[in-house]
């Protein structure tokens, strides 16, 4: 066996494939996508301190609100948004049914140990799969697992005005209700759907468009960036720390390439946005 | 070791969707197609799992007379009808006039009659918000009714300065409070977006 061919062959081949390449958006375009997984490699390897803590969502009192459900004999309501994960949105909407998994494994954990049943609705197929195994995973963590034939996930429906027929049309008014996740048009009619009858809520969704229902409807509200913050408060373990970290030092990034960039447009009619965006 | 598995299955198809989204390479396309039409066939096959569950949990109701009968009938004749619309021999799937019939004429009208109501769930939802936060509600409806003020379709100079209001409103105001709120989202995206793909993730719950 030539080892010194192999390794050449192997290097020959590493170089056809570069060789091959091209970038697709640019230099800079493509560090700037870069930087984000360098800012969170480097948290990943060197953690730094603590961050402030806020109560978003007002999820720090989901303990308190299964309590005085478990006291009322009430059960509790989650909806996963209407964007589900393999439905035909945009990308940045499917990923806010990922993000509220964890806000949902919270509302769980606390439910469980209540003994209330928490229902939880998504119209998307792989959306209730994975909010089944969220469910699983809370009850066995909190050692309830007798309880959990209590709590279920159901699919509501395809489209998106069918989750909000289905919650305005639901008669059994839940002790406390979520909404968490992607929403469109018909956000307005779901949550108030959802809220109707609960004496605690806490809604939230990072689509822009429709903030002001969330913020008309709910008690507690996650408004864009803050449904991807609340899991990090929720848990102070290292992976979450680490994402608001690298957000934080990201958005002063982004603030800074804004005032640097408008400066040299003013002074030197520079245009840093059309080089970052590849233009 | 349960967890691993996946996890390095994550990271691996994670980085190479990454790199071809960056890198122009025959090869890395070729893989990431690959990968991504066997992402399709799986949602479809999940999505036909959830169809075969929803009307075995439904019939199983219908048969042993549990809760709501009537909508589990309702729902079971609603998805043959539309099966058998578009499966029928030589139907067109989809685009059958039958299937464009069944939606034009019964689910678009439904759909419409249940947005009609967003006027009577606004107000409801106002007065609601009005309950929970007062002042900051306010506010919102304030700016709200200054916006309705400038749209007013009023004619002459008074008219023109209230377009042009509401054109300085949606361009500066407006979009500035959105811009704002699309770049932290797009942050937070990315990062999520990074953190998923390095399975720096899932260990939440």
């Amino acid at each position: 066996m030539d080892l010194g061919r192999l390794v050449g062959d192997l290097l020959s081949f590493v170089g056809g494939l570069v060789g091959d390449s091209s970038l697709r958006l640019g230099p800079l375009p493509t560090l700037a996508l870069l930087a984000v997984l360098l800012v969170l490699l480097s948290l990943v390897a060197r953690p730094s301190t603590r961050w402030m803590v806020r109560d978003l969502g007002h999820l720090a009192a989901v303990g308190r609100a299964m309590a005085l459900a478990a006291e009322a004999g009430g059960e509790a309501a989650f909806s996963l948004g209407t964007a589900g994960v393999a439905r035909a949105v945009t990308a940045s909407e499917r990923l806010q049914t990922l993000a509220a998994l964890p806000i949902l494994g919270h509302v769980a954990r606390a439910a469980a140990r209540a003994g209330v049943p928490l229902r939880v609705t998504a119209n998307d197929v792989v959306a209730v799969h994975l909010a089944e195994g969220t469910l699983g995973e809370a009850h066995r963590l909190t050692e309830t697992e007798e309880r959990r034939l209590r709590s279920r996930a159901e699919f509501t429906g395809e489209g998106r005005a069918v989750p909000a027929a289905a919650a305005l049309g639901e008669l059994a008014a839940p002790a406390a209700a979520f909404a968490d996740g992607g929403v469109g048009e018909e956000s307005l009619l779901m949550l108030d759907g959802v809220a109707t009858g609960a004496a605690w809520t806490s809604f939230g969704t990072a689509t822009v468009s429709q903030v002001a229902s969330v913020l008309l409807s709910g008690e507690g509200t996650l408004v864009g960036p803050e449904l991807y913050q609340a899991p990090s408060d929720l848990r102070a373990a290292g992976h979450a720390r680490v994402g608001v970290l690298a957000a934080n030092r990201l958005l002063f990034a982004a603030v800074a390439v804004i005032v640097v960039g408008s400066l040299a447009t003013l002074v030197g009619g520079v245009d840093l946005a059309a080089a970052l965006a590849g233009r | 070791m349960r967890r691993s598995l996946p996890t390095a299955l994550v990271v691996v198809v994670g980085l190479l969707l990454l790199l071809d989204f960056v890198v122009i390479n025959p090869t890395l396309a070729g893989a990431s197609d690959a990968l991504l039409e066997l992402i399709v066939l799986l949602a479809a096959a999940a999505a036909v799992a959830g169809g075969i569950a929803l009307v075995v949990h439904h019939a199983r109701n219908v048969i042993q007379r549990g809760d709501d009968v009537p909508g589990s009938l309702v729902l079971l004749g609603g998805l043959g009808v539309m099966l058998a619309a578009g499966l029928y021999p030589g139907s067109e799937g989809a685009g059958d006039p039958t299937v464009r019939w069944l939606v034009a004429a019964l689910l678009a009208p439904l759909v419409a009659a249940l947005f009609a109501m967003l006027f009577v769930f606004l107000l409801r939802a106002t007065g609601r918000g009005l309950q929970l936060r007062p002042r900051q509600t306010a506010v919102m409806l304030a700016a709200a009714t200054l916006v309705v003020i400038f749209l007013l379709p009023i004619g002459g100079s008074l008219g023109s300065w209230l377009a042009a209001a509401a054109g300085w409103t949606q361009d500066v105001a407006i979009a500035g409070v959105f811009r704002g709120l699309l770049i932290g989202v797009a942050v937070l995206t990315a990062v999520q977006a990074a953190r998923i793909l390095l399975a720096v993730d899932g260990a939440d719950d």
